[in-house]
């Protein structure tokens, strides 16, 4: 199965850019954090006009310690939508929200006979479609409604599906490296001491190399992948070592 | 006790009499190590019983106060605003209606069902599996908190409306630590009059920003930000949250938590949290207020309110005759941010290792008698915190992971699992057949989630 987990890479800590007003946070959050620049796309202009809810209307009967009037004062433009969406990419202070429609999407997940090519459904295009709609909720993100829930699950798409598009190009691409790999180290070796392909499998040492080179080409597929499983490996053990930092200074019998 | 088993053993046996004589040295020696208890080779308290002060009157405070009064311990519970209405999500486990004894007046609502939503709102129920009696309790911090310090008064515990300033660090083994704090009484007002307090131990458990954890330098921790807003929404719209709770996730709501919908008394609190991106936490809120938009159309914002939450214990909980319970220590659970409990169970812990150290107040206790109270929490409840924090390291990760996340939430063998370990606190072990079918399950999930998008990216470059 293609080892997908590891090529996308872990979300890093990015240090906030704003010094955080909260080291005391009983107090409530300041506004001024409201005029740093908006650099994700999401239609911020949705909740403060005509919706007629939650925005503008703020009664608060307690007052709190900060004046923080949450009237909202954000209304940037999420102008930074950059994808071949298939709805308009519309100026975001407008009345009415777009929402992601498509002839296809009938009743919260896709309509399979739509799909079909020699009557039967043709997986790659429900594929396309899903992806298209994920990248149109992730920058224009909509409201979660009762009377119209999406009820599309991702294994309703068979597995050969999946394989036949994802799998099975990277296993080959994966598969030519370990190839080229081995047929040149087996050269190498053979040239510097003379021993064959088939002393050379016999022997620990090579045998030990050949899964050495798999497991490389398996695991390091990037450049940034070195990088990625070194930090991986430290993620792992962090909340351990956190845990346990109160017993550092105490005699290691007491450890756990 | 070993020494007259040897000598009537000497006296049964006709055998060699020398070789017995060596004997009871060693046993003596022995016996003392055997008796580990610390407690015995300290003074006894004369005159008076050990006097233990807890700063902060939360469940941490108020659960360790009640403890420790009814241990038979002088017990000063130090809080500095008795109306806190502490902002918080205020859900509490099943187990901990039972443990603490809680009236069930104090639960607003019973929380039966819960909706998981993904990125791309695919909306999952939760809760089918659930008994009859089962559910999460929602409750309001003032209600609670009044409650559990109440009912440590009744047991005997003072109850000092004060703002702790700092502590004295004792002289020496017995000596008592001096507390400093602002007393506020009817009679001086909002100023409050300087007051000084000896104990001979101190429970620190004020809260995330913690005055005791400071001046033991127990250091730093990386805390989330939670942010949220109480709206009041038409009755129509209260009646689909009347025993349900959403949960949103996505980037757009937060890029390392979750943002939620959560019933209260007459109310709903919608709110989003984040450790790395604070600074756009208003940003969050609105996109959660935006994915829930047509279920709160119509409300209005009758409060805000933010507050830290701790992701890690402190690098230090102890120091001397000073414990850290609760947030204070940062005893939060990663994944699901949950605090009370945890807090309540380890304020109790943490009195009834002085409890036991002191022998019902008659002994001084030492730094070991609470080491015992770490030893204990960090055995019992490890297990639940590793896999709370797998699990948020998987499934938090980004959308793909997100979508897999609630794809298999979808699965009623997951959802029996999560929460019989959510409302009894004990990691559950499980089919290992269908361990093992949920561990495919979940290997799928991300992989296709993963694939879609790769997908996606190449779609926008």
């Amino acid at each position: 199965m293609s080892m997908a987990l590891f090529s996308s890479p872990p979300k890093t800590h990015i240090p906030s850019l704003s010094p955080c007003p909260l080291s005391k946070p009983y107090l409530l959050v300041k506004p001024y954090i409201f005029l740093r620049p908006n650099s994700r796309p999401i239609s911020t202009g949705a909740t403060d006009n005509g919706s007629g809810a939650v925005g503008s209307a703020v009664v608060e009967e307690k007052v709190p310690k900060a004046p923080v009037t949450s009237s909202e004062p954000e209304p940037e433009p999420s102008t930074l939508e950059s994808n071949g969406s298939p709805a308009t990419a519309g100026s975001p202070v407008e009345e009415g929200f777009p929402k992601f429609v498509d002839p296809r999407w009938v009743g919260g997940t896709w309509d399979l006979t739509k799909f079909q090519t020699d009557g039967k459904p043709n997986w790659d295009t429900v594929i396309d479609a899903e992806v298209k709609r994920r990248k149109w909720l992730e920058d224009n993100p909509e409201s979660s409604n009762n009377d119209d829930p999406v009820v599309f699950d991702t294994s309703i798409i068979p597995w050969w599906a999946w394989m036949k598009r994802f799998h099975l190009p990277e296993a080959e691409l994966l598969n030519g490296r370990a190839a080229m790999i081995g047929f040149f180290m087996a050269y190498f070796v053979d040239s510097l001491t003379g021993v064959g392909l088939v002393d050379q499998m016999d022997n620990f040492f090579c045998k030990t190399l050949l899964f050495v080179a798999v497991a490389g080409v398996l695991v390091i597929r990037k450049n940034e992948d070195i990088e990625n499983v070194k930090k991986l490996i430290e993620e792992t053990t962090f909340y351990d070592k956190q845990w346990q930092a109160t017993w550092q200074d105490e005699s290691p019998s007491k450890g756990l | 006790m070993a020494s007259i088993a040897i000598k009537t053993f000497v006296g049964l046996r006709q055998s060699s009499p020398e070789s017995h004589l060596p004997k009871p040295l060693p046993a003596q020696a022995h016996q003392r190590k055997l008796r580990i208890a610390a407690a015995k080779t300290s003074p006894k308290v004369t005159g008076r019983n050990l006097r233990v002060a807890i700063i902060g009157g939360g469940p941490a405070g108020g659960a360790a106060a009640e403890t420790l009064a009814k241990g038979g311990i002088e017990t000063f519970l130090i809080e500095r605003k008795m109306d806190n209405c502490k902002p918080c999500g205020g859900a509490i486990p099943l187990c901990m209606v039972g443990e603490f004894d809680l009236p069930l007046d104090i639960i607003d609502r019973r929380v039966t069902k819960m909706k998981m939503i993904s990125p791309s709102n695919v909306a999952v129920d939760i809760g089918q599996t659930l008994k009859p009696h089962e559910y999460i309790g929602m409750v309001r911090r003032e209600v609670l908190d009044a409650y559990l310090r109440e009912r440590a008064a009744a047991a005997g515990a003072a109850v000092i409306n004060g703002l702790f300033l700092k502590m004295d660090k004792p002289t020496s083994k017995t000596a008592p630590y001096t507390l400093h704090y602002t007393g506020y009484d009817g009679k001086t007002g909002g100023a409050g009059s300087k007051q000084i307090l000896e104990v001979d131990a101190v429970i620190g458990a004020d809260g995330a920003n913690s005055r005791v954890a400071k001046s033991i330098g127990a250091g730093d921790y990386e805390y989330a930000i939670a942010f949220q807003e109480r709206i009041k929404i038409p009755d129509d719209k209260m009646k689909y949250y009347e025993d349900l709770a959403e949960m949103y996730v996505g980037d757009d709501v937060s890029p390392d938590f979750y943002g939620w919908v959560f019933p209260k008394c007459d109310h709903v609190a919608v709110g989003t949290g984040t450790v790395t991106h604070k600074g756009d936490i208003k940003k969050f809120q609105s996109a959660t207020r935006l994915r829930a938009r047509d279920k709160i159309l119509g409300g209005k914002i009758i409060r805000v309110e933010a507050h830290p939450i701790p992701e890690h214990p402190r690098p230090k909980r102890l120091a001397g005759r000073v414990a850290l319970v609760g947030d204070a220590a940062g005893y939060v659970t990663k994944c699901s941010g949950e605090g009370i409990y945890f807090a309540a169970k380890s304020g109790r812990m943490c009195a009834e290792a002085i409890v036991e150290g002191s022998e019902n107040g008659k002994r001084m206790v030492e730094e070991g008698d609470l080491r015992k109270y770490l030893e204990k929490w960090d055995k019992t409840y490890w297990p639940t915190y590793k896999v709370l924090d797998v699990l948020q390291k998987v499934f938090y990760r980004s959308n793909p992971a997100r979508e897999a996340f609630v794809e298999m939430c979808a699965d009623e063998y997951v959802q029996k699992m999560t929460f019989d370990s959510y409302l009894y606190k004990k990691v559950a072990p499980g089919n290992p057949l269908e361990d093992l079918k949920l561990a495919v399950n979940t290997i799928g999930s991300l992989v296709r989630a993963n694939a879609l998008r790769r997908e996606m990216d190449k779609l926008s470059v």
